[in-house]
């Protein structure tokens, strides 16, 4: 008689690594969204649910944490996704034209998912990157020193 | 000039790290009692490399003299200063060096377990230090009976998700317990109740990577490095205008203009100096007559500005000074945690003023305003995070009160030359 | 010593204090929003900067504590200017939406910028937008005026530990809601928008009704309906209630309240209320004038008294009347018609509870103070659950948790589950093998008994066969390692609380769980509490509503107390004691021709409903009932007489504490429709020549109380007009604690009886949910509490509705020797395996009425028993 287990074999294995690391359930809290977040696509309310119910805490608690990073997503999101970094010192090396690129081509406007669901793109605030940028993470990788014509063909790889 | 943090051929290797005396700082550390490790930290003069410049030995003995435990020793590596990255550096070229600061730290403040509070943006570097830290358990240096000592000392990486403010320590540390990264009131202060109200020492990465010359090569010698009221190197993150952007390890106090010109290979294309961030976003920007300023805590102070995480922000002649006061001030709003009034609604305020001068919509009075809020916002704030938006704004209209002049009289200048269409 | 100035004042402080507070205690006035006396220190709002000699930055004076020699000055022009700002900052993006905000009035921001002055707004942008949530039925957000004060958030997570809402997003996008954002899934205790310094989270009970000001009264007074007394301000315009507040700083519950008592005040202003007196005429109910009410109950009853005599009528008492009202009806009964048949709810198993402790450790044994329980090292909370009986007592446990108390529960309590540390989750009606396992476990582990009390500490270590832990698994399952481990973390606190629920002693093991209460108790150095369902229901049992029992808790056997009462009453007694309140039933027709009920509904509150129901219809010669309903009782009646409602009336209410508290009226001064129940009963007794109640109001009565009984001597209204008054008042206890004296008949039960089967986990058990917004007769007729819970459900884990067949939502028929139901299902995840829960709340759907009943042979306490239970998806 025991309840369905909303988490794949494998993000349980994940959770369980996890919850290891910490005295509390609630410290675990963050990468325990990061699984479910890989799990459930994005934050729905089904997949905080499942966190809380995972690390015993609130349902509520779950959701307030999460809505504070702006890495957790809250809508669904395209296959890939784009933090393309506009901050000053990406700025100033042309990333607004940049912004303007995927606009023209993917149909992407930050915030947004392109229209095939290929792409989101998301404006990040420096990615650590200013020694070589502009720059952009897509999905979990850095790509540096773009310019209008890289920018695109580095996006060819991500279907 | 020694190089002990950046100047190791890409070691990520622990046996590289070995050959060029890695971990023999710990293995010192460890034959030594906790508050002798503490003694000789505050003797080598160490001052926190995460902005504040605090002394790390006096941090130190507040924590060593709270009985407390368990104890946690937390690496901040949530490097979210805009232009900073140097600690991403240093962890991708040289991350044992951080993981055995950390053992230093945990043997003399008796903690049994570390954490890395990681950016999110950083999930390359989470690889090379999950794969370092097998390493360095695989040899001994971390786990249950560290280098044969006895003692207990563990990390475990933790990763941010996205939020500036968790740079601010008491903020990393809601954060690392699964809160909202709000700062925490002080006191009580982290090292008396920090992570789960513990005493934890929240130390910058750099500042721990200080720890195994320190240990090595001794007090003294670490203490004649640079500047005797702020000794050791510094590394200096170099970004925008200049020929050859990246991370440079330098003395503390070595000009920002030796840093700029020399070292950096000086500003791209040839063109002019407009204006120059000396440490991150938060810190006012200075004028080109400004840049043989020394870069240490007092001396940029002096100049006006901060030295704070020591990130290097050039701008050349071509520069909209309104567009970068805009894009900084977005920037602030964005990453405000709402918790005090000032900040929350005053960095949102500032944007919207400084969007329509930027967009030719504003009018007299503007920059009085815009003053005005600055004023109001800094010294109200709970955390400095709304002083810094309120002191960068300030450094924008000081050095270029002109040039936001002009926006308002006749709109971007740089947009009409460059053809580019207003943002 | 701490000295410090305030603008050049010097403050003399005895303790470390913020400036804030050493501000407000010497009447200087520092503005703040964010900052409150429930609420964990917060610092945001930034209103309360103050200047601090020798600090460069302004201070916050909520977070600062006062150091020696601090110059402080709150209202300096740096101050000033800086707290004008911070309200320019806030009003940037707040609505001014004042003409119609409710809140306009006793508004915080709009008062700070009154005070500071209101300037022409610089802010050119828009303002952020934020649609009003309407959702939910009894609350109403409005997130636009939300100033991020967090007050409502830190009282949900920290006071009321129900973590139902959160902070979403951040910086200026951040606002409060629940986790579906619309409609709340939570305990509406209403405590939330009782902190909320604008008008970002209202009720919408009173929504658009009224302006603050318009109000006419505010009326500090009790409320009506648990046992804890919380104390409540009535704001009252024309004659009804408009609406709740709390009043923080006083009372049993400072401030804080819950969904019933916040939101359930909507049944006094009920349409449903009676508006006349009823007689029978050819079988049916019709109006008929007092005169002709009061006349007939008068002459019925000295019929009955002239034909059978007084001891053939029996009456039943209110736990929701007043201590003078009850006081009245025992004298009524006693006194006017010679009856000693006199009983009432407080039969179920409060009456007994007390009782069994008071026979071990003195009277008022369980008098203790509420508040007390989080300054113990350990709560002990036993069969009940406190936060859904007792809602205000339960975040005391709460708090003892949050403090970082051992709380230790034994049975079923949901609303401690993130509150506990240790759960011993004993089946339904086996808690008392779990405390005997606990006792066993505690003399294993505790190195010493406390000494205190040889004779008793030889009775403890004589209980023979206290079962281990593997039996109590077997028998109550309750895994082993967790009755170790409660064991072990209770086992050198220096203090403790029991929390004991009225199962406990409705059982036929009662004498047994008490003496194994009594014997923890003492270990842990406890004190007592036992939960209680109606507001005056230890009111009853002090004021003589027993059979037994005079007022003051005197034996009616005793001669000397009896000729008190004579001497008062001017009418001799009998000193046989009358039937316990089943044995009224079980006797109608014979022994018992008339009942007289008074503010209670036997016909739905009891088990036996069936038989109680026959009896009241069928085998009675006359019925008369008092209430402020056509109850299910009152429908059965001869003459149904209107009483008034709570805020009606004056009169004093005694909590679960002992502490005689003072209802004050608020409404219904010129109320037609009702009397109070005490003027009723004078007048029928001037109407027969009966008994003798010269009362012009209850402050005669209380006079009267005060003479007649002891432990009541000399009390006065004058003295409750505070916070109330403890036990024992300004009288005397029969024998005060310090007497524990072990009886030998306990001694020799508290064995365990071999004889239990393991527990009843091969069938379903039924079992009577207390639910948290409705008590049963009053709070179905509350509009507020039946938006939040419109009707009865069968609710069980899902794993037990599998089992079963049922699924969500189906009808699910349960039936029992006494009758059958349909119910919808709900499930709900964590609730024990097995266990179907009904409540007994709803009119055509009290589960109580599916429970037979055995009585325990020396209380007469009905035990309730499902016999032949089955249930069947449809």
């Amino acid at each position: 008689m025991t309840e369905p287990q909303p988490f794949s074999p494998k993000s349980v294995a994940l959770l369980e690594e996890i919850r290891k690391k910490y005295p509390t359930g609630r410290a675990a809290l963050m990468p325990a969204l990061y699984v479910a977040q890989e799990e459930f696509g994005w934050l729905r309310p089904e997949a905080l649910k499942a966190v809380a119910e995972f690390l015993g805490l609130p349902e509520m608690t779950v959701r307030s944490t999460a809505t504070f990073y702006s890495m957790y997503r809250h809508r669904k999101a395209g296959r890939n996704v784009i933090r393309l970094c506009t901050n000053v010192s990406c700025m100033v090396l042309g990333a607004g034209t940049l912004k303007g690129v995927l606009g023209n081509v993917y149909g992407l406007a930050p915030g947004g998912t392109s229209p095939d669901g290929r792409f989101s793109l998301e404006v990040a605030d420096c990615i650590g990157a200013c020694g070589k940028g502009p720059a952009m993470i897509v999905n979990d990788d850095l790509h540096t020193g773009l310019d209008a014509k890289k920018i695109l063909e580095v996006l060819e790889n991500y279907k | 000039m020694t190089s002990y943090l950046l100047d190791v051929a890409r070691n990520r290797n622990i046996e590289e790290y070995e050959k060029a005396g890695g971990y023999q700082g710990l293995g010192k550390a460890l034959f030594m009692e906790p508050g002798q490790v503490v003694e000789e930290v505050k003797k080598s003069g160490l001052r926190g490399r995460g902005g504040a410049g605090f002394p790390t030995g006096m941090k130190w003995m507040f924590m060593a003299s709270d009985p407390k435990s368990p104890r946690y020793i937390v690496c901040n590596a949530d490097e979210g200063e805009p232009g900073t990255f140097k600690d991403k550096a240093l962890i991708d070229k040289n991350p044992h060096v951080l993981l055995e600061g950390m053992a230093i730290a945990g043997h003399a403040l008796m903690a049994g377990l570390g954490y890395i509070y990681l950016r999110a943006e950083y999930p390359e570097e989470r690889g090379i230090l999950e794969a370092a830290l097998k390493e360095a358990r695989a040899k001994g240096y971390l786990g249950e009976n560290v280098m044969g000592s006895g003692k207990k000392f563990d990390i475990h990486v933790h990763m941010g998700a996205g939020a500036y403010i968790c740079g601010e320590e008491t903020a990393l540390i809601d954060s690392l317990e699964g809160k909202r990264g709000q700062p925490r009131l002080k006191p009580p202060f982290p090292v008396n109740s920090g992570l789960w109200g513990m005493p934890t020492m929240v130390n910058n990465v750099e500042t721990l990577s200080n720890l195994p010359f320190i240990m090595r090569e001794g007090a003294l010698r670490y203490a004649g490095i640079g500047d005797p009221s702020c000794p050791g190197n510094k590394l200096f993150p170099v970004s925008g205008h200049v020929e050859r952007p990246g991370v440079y390890e330098l003395p503390m106090g070595t000009p920002l203009r030796e840093i700029i010109y020399e070292h950096a290979g000086g500003i791209k294309n040839g063109k002019a100096l407009k204006a120059v961030i000396p440490g991150g976003i938060s810190a006012p920007v200075l004028a080109p007559d400004q840049i043989d300023c020394p870069m240490d805590f007092v001396s940029v102070q002096k100049a006006g500005s901060m030295l704070g995480s020591g990130a290097v922000m050039v701008f050349d002649e071509d520069t909209c000074i309104v567009r970068v006061a805009l894009r900084t001030l977005e920037f602030f709003e964005h990453e405000s945690c709402g918790k005090c009034t000032p900040c929350r609604e005053g960095t949102g305020w500032l944007k919207a003023i400084l969007e329509r001068i930027e967009t030719k919509q504003g009018h007299g009075g503007d920059i009085q305003l815009l003053e005005d809020v600055c004023r109001n916002i800094a010294g109200n704030t709970f955390c400095p995070l709304g002083d810094g938006a309120a002191s960068a704004a300030l450094g924008f209209i000081r050095h270029f009160r002109e040039e936001f002049t002009e926006h308002i009289r006749s709109g971007c200048r740089y947009h009409r030359e460059q053809g580019q269409a207003q943002p | 010593m701490i000295l410090i100035t305030i603008n050049g004042k010097k403050i003399e402080l005895d303790g470390p204090v913020t400036i804030f507070e050493a501000a407000r205690r010497n009447g200087i006035d520092i503005p703040s929003l964010c900052h409150h006396p429930a609420l964990e220190l917060w610092g945001g709002c930034r209103m309360c900067l103050v200047e601090i000699e020798k600090m460069p930055r302004l201070q916050t004076s909520c977070t600062v504590k006062a150091a020696d020699g601090m110059a402080v000055y709150t209202e300096t022009p740096r101050v000033v200017a800086a707290r004008k700002a911070m309200l320019e900052f806030l009003l940037i993006n707040h609505p001014l939406q004042c003409p119609t905000c409710d809140k306009a009035g006793e508004c915080a921001l709009q008062d700070l910028t009154v005070r500071y002055g209101a300037v022409a707004g610089r802010f050119e942008e828009g303002k952020r937008t934020f649609p009003e949530n309407v959702d939910d039925p009894v609350i109403v957000r409005n997130m636009e005026r939300c100033i991020m004060c967090t007050r409502c958030v830190r009282m949900c997570d920290g006071v009321q530990g129900a973590f139902a809402i959160g902070v979403v997003g951040r910086g200026a996008g951040s606002h409060v809601e629940p986790f579906s954002g619309g409609r709340y899934n939570c305990e509406y205790c209403g405590n939330c928008l009782n902190v909320c310094p604008v008008g970002a989270i209202m009720s919408r009970l009173h929504r658009y009704t009224y302006r603050p000001w318009q109000m006419d009264k505010t009326v500090k007074t009790i409320c009506s309906f648990c046992g804890v007394g919380c104390t409540i301000l009535l704001e009252v315009r024309g004659d009804a209630i408009q609406k709740v507040s709390p009043a923080f700083g006083k009372g049993v519950n400072n401030g804080l309240l819950c969904g019933r008592g916040m939101f359930g005040y909507g049944y006094a202003g009920s349409p449903e209320r009676l508006k006349t007196p009823l007689v029978r005429k050819d079988g049916k109910l019709v109006p008929a004038s007092w005169d002709e009410a009061l006349a007939l109950a008068a002459r019925r009853l000295l019929e009955v008294k002239a034909q059978h005599g007084g001891r053939a009528i029996a009456g039943i008492a209110g736990g929701r009347c007043t201590n003078e009202e009850n006081y009245a009806f025992q004298k009524f009964m006693r006194a006017g018609l010679g009856s000693n048949n006199i009983d009432s709810t407080a039969r179920l198993g409060l009456l007994h509870a007390q009782d069994l402790l008071e026979g071990i450790f003195g009277q008022g044994a369980a008098a203790n103070v509420i508040r007390g329980i989080p300054h113990s090292d350990a709560v002990l909370v036993v069969a009940c659950d406190p936060t859904r009986t007792n809602p205000v007592m339960g975040l005391q446990v709460r708090a003892a948790s949050k403090a970082g108390k051992k709380v230790v529960a034994i049975g079923h309590a949901p609303g401690l589950k993130r509150h506990m540390t240790h759960h011993l989750s004993a089946a339904f009606g086996h808690e008392g093998i779990a405390l005997a396992g606990l006792l066993r476990e505690l003399l294993r582990q505790k190195k010493a008994l406390p000494g205190e009390n040889p004779e008793f500490e030889a009775a403890i270590m004589g209980f023979s066969e206290l079962p281990s832990p593997e039996e109590v698994r077997r028998l109550a399952g309750v895994p082993e390692a967790a009755l170790t481990q409660a064991a072990e973390a209770l086992k050198d606190v220096s203090t403790s609380s029991i929390i004991a629920g009225r199962e406990l002693a409705a059982s036929m093991d009662a004498k047994r769980n008490f003496m194994l209460l009594a014997a923890i108790g003492y270990v842990l150095n406890s004190r007592f509490f036992l939960v209680s369902e109606h507001p005056n229901e230890q009111g009853l049992i002090d004021m003589g509503c027993t059979p037994d029992m005079l007022p003051g808790g005197r034996p009616l056997a005793l001669q000397t107390f009896r000729e008190r009462c004579e001497h008062e009453w001017g009418a001799r007694l009998d000193p046989e004691p009358g039937l316990t309140l089943m044995e009224m039933f079980e006797q109608a027709g014979g022994a018992i021709r008339a009942m007289y009920i008074m503010g209670e509904n036997p016909a739905f509150n009891l088990p036996g409903r069936k038989k109680i129901k026959e009896a009241l219809e069928k085998k009675l010669d006359f019925l008369v009932v008092q209430d402020i309903f056509l109850t299910e009782t009152a429908s059965l009646a001869d003459v149904v007489l209107p009483s008034k409602a709570w805020s009606e009336k004056e009169g004093t209410y005694t909590n679960l504490e002992k502490r005689i508290q003072k209802l004050a009226q608020a409404t219904g001064k010129n109320h037609e429709a009702g009397m109070e129940d005490w003027r009723i009963l004078a007048l029928i007794g001037r109407l027969a020549g009966l008994g003798n109640m010269p009362y012009a109001s209850a402050s005669d009565i209380i006079d009267e109380i005060a003479r007649v009984s002891p432990l009541h001597a000399g009390l006065r209204y004058e003295d409750l007009e505070e916070d109330g008054m403890m036990w024992p008042y300004k009288g005397k206890p029969l024998r005060m604690s310090g007497g524990m004296q072990p009886l030998p008949a306990a001694k020799a039960a508290a064995t365990l009886d071999r004889r239990e089967e393991d527990t009843g986990q091969t069938g379903p058990a039924l079992v009577i949910e207390k639910p948290l917004f409705h008590s049963g007769s009053l709070s179905r007729h509350s509009g507020a509490l039946l938006d939040i819970m419109g009707g009865p459900e069968a609710k069980m884990a899902p794993g037990t509705a599998a089992g079963l067949g049922i699924c969500e939502g189906g009808s699910v028929k349960i039936s029992t020797a006494e009758g059958e139901m349909v119910l919808k299902a709900k499930l709900e995840k964590g609730l024990p395996a097995g266990a179907i829960f009904a409540g007994n709340n709803f009119g055509d759907a009290g589960a109580l009425g599916l429970f037979g009943y055995e009585l325990e042979p020396g209380s007469k306490t009905p035990v309730p028993r499902a016999e032949g239970l089955e249930i069947t998806p449809l």
